[in-house]
């Protein structure tokens, strides 16, 4: 079945008897290990040899006519993100929900864990040259007056000075969350995952996610 | 700050980042990564379906799916190829229910209305002998050559997918990758 029709005496030898007994998905896997161990028996075999270099040929092909065809297709225009974004539910990461202080007697204020993650987002606004990526609450913050700690990653501006961007938005993160009275903060840990605006002179990237570094402060 | 300037900025960083945030509830980060992996996604969509026109609606439905699970995505970092799990997961199902296998090995006649070499100006004789090749191959070859070698799939996530036992996904994948290569020497 799929044979290949009518194989010509000079065809590409990819069957058993031209592999010394070979088949085309042991070769592979071979190729999958690394071509270690060393197996001598392949690797004395001319047919085999000539089928792992097909092989090996084909596998460099694969990304590049990824690259070919992703380079063929449209970029996303606006209307096609405006459909996607208007099939999505909003509300749907609303988390926790985590008391607000109030000094009258019997009032019962919330704000999802969503919103304060957001608010946490918000004081990117404050620090130059500073983007913040997941934002995480630990501790219970749903019980009043339990300690809670902030973990947001960061992504810092190339030539930014990392130590100083983190404790300014730290003080950022710190004070939006006293002026509303919330999370009995214990601590905010901040952790630089990745340097964004990086010249591609010295091996920047356009935001794929290539050479990324991490740095924990 | 308005979400279009906090998305001008947020298009500078890495996928960790932006799909953290987007994981968060940041919608305008999720709308960075539309329009980062729209056109990748479109482009394996297209290679699964072998031309046929449901594209667009196979990626509109993983961009959905994906905001829903973003936040069980252990890893933000690994979105792009989580992305293709998904595009190759809808489009496997739009696939199945367009035309379930008669027979798994049933070889398909050349489709009647391929789609162009997108890649003429690219001139590449490599690329442009492996996209012939491919169309030529039996839709369950195709399917798993390209889950593997253009999603990145592993063995078992093929098999899930494809609901066929590990073993035979090995057996498809040599096939295929014995008939691309004997398509391509003769192409040449």
């Amino acid at each position: 079945m799929n044979d290949i029709s009518t194989p010509t005496p000079d065809a590409f030898g990819m069957e058993p008897d031209d592999l010394d007994g070979y088949t085309i998905e042991q070769l592979s896997d071979y190729l999958d290990s690394g071509r270690t161990p060393v197996n001598p028996e392949i690797e004395s075999s001319p047919g085999c040899r000539i089928a792992l270099d097909a092989l090996w040929r084909l596998r460099q092909l694969s990304p590049e006519l990824l690259a070919a065809d992703t380079r063929a297709e449209p970029e996303a225009d606006e209307s096609w993100v405006q459909s996607i974004l208007s099939g999505i539910t909003l509300d749907a990461r609303a988390g926790r929900r985590i008391p607000i202080p109030s000094p009258e007697v019997g009032a019962d204020l919330g704000i999802t864990e969503g919103a304060v993650r957001g608010m946490v987002r918000a004081a990117e606004s404050d620090v130059a040259g500073v983007l913040i990526g997941r934002v995480r609450i630990d501790g219970d913050p749903t019980e009043p007056g339990q300690p809670a700690t902030v973990c947001a990653e960061v992504s810092v501006a190339h030539g930014r000075e990392i130590p100083s961007a983190v404790d300014h938005l730290r003080a950022a993160i710190a004070s939006r969350l006293a002026d509303h009275a919330l999370l009995n903060l214990s601590g905010i840990d901040i952790v630089v995952h990745d340097l964004h605006g990086v010249p591609s002179s010295l091996g920047g990237r356009r935001g794929d996610g290539i050479g990324t570094e991490s740095e924990e402060h | 700050m308005s979400s279009e300037d906090r998305a001008s900025g947020v298009e500078a960083a890495d996928d960790r980042i932006v799909a953290g945030r987007a994981a968060d509830g940041d919608a305008a980060a999720f709308a960075v990564l539309v329009r980062r992996y729209t056109p990748m996604m479109r482009a394996y969509a297209r290679r699964l379906l072998n031309g046929t026109a449901d594209v667009d609606d196979v990626v509109q439905e993983a961009f959905v799916t994906a905001w829903e699970q973003l936040p069980a995505l252990e890893d933000p970092g690994k979105v792009k190829s989580w992305l293709m799990r998904i595009t190759s997961r809808k489009a496997i199902d739009r696939a199945r229910a367009a035309r379930p296998y008669s027979a798994l090995d049933a070889v398909e006649l050349p489709a009647a209305e391929r789609s162009a070499p997108p890649r003429q100006a690219e001139a590449r004789a490599g690329i442009a002998a492996l996209h012939a090749a491919l169309q030529e191959l039996p839709r369950s070859q195709r399917e798993c050559w390209v889950m593997r070698e253009i999603g990145g799939s592993s063995y078992d996530e093929i098999a899930e997918e494809l609901q066929i036992p590990r073993s035979t996904v090995r057996g498809l994948l040599a096939r295929a990758r014995k008939d691309i290569i004997v398509r391509m020497e003769q192409w040449r």
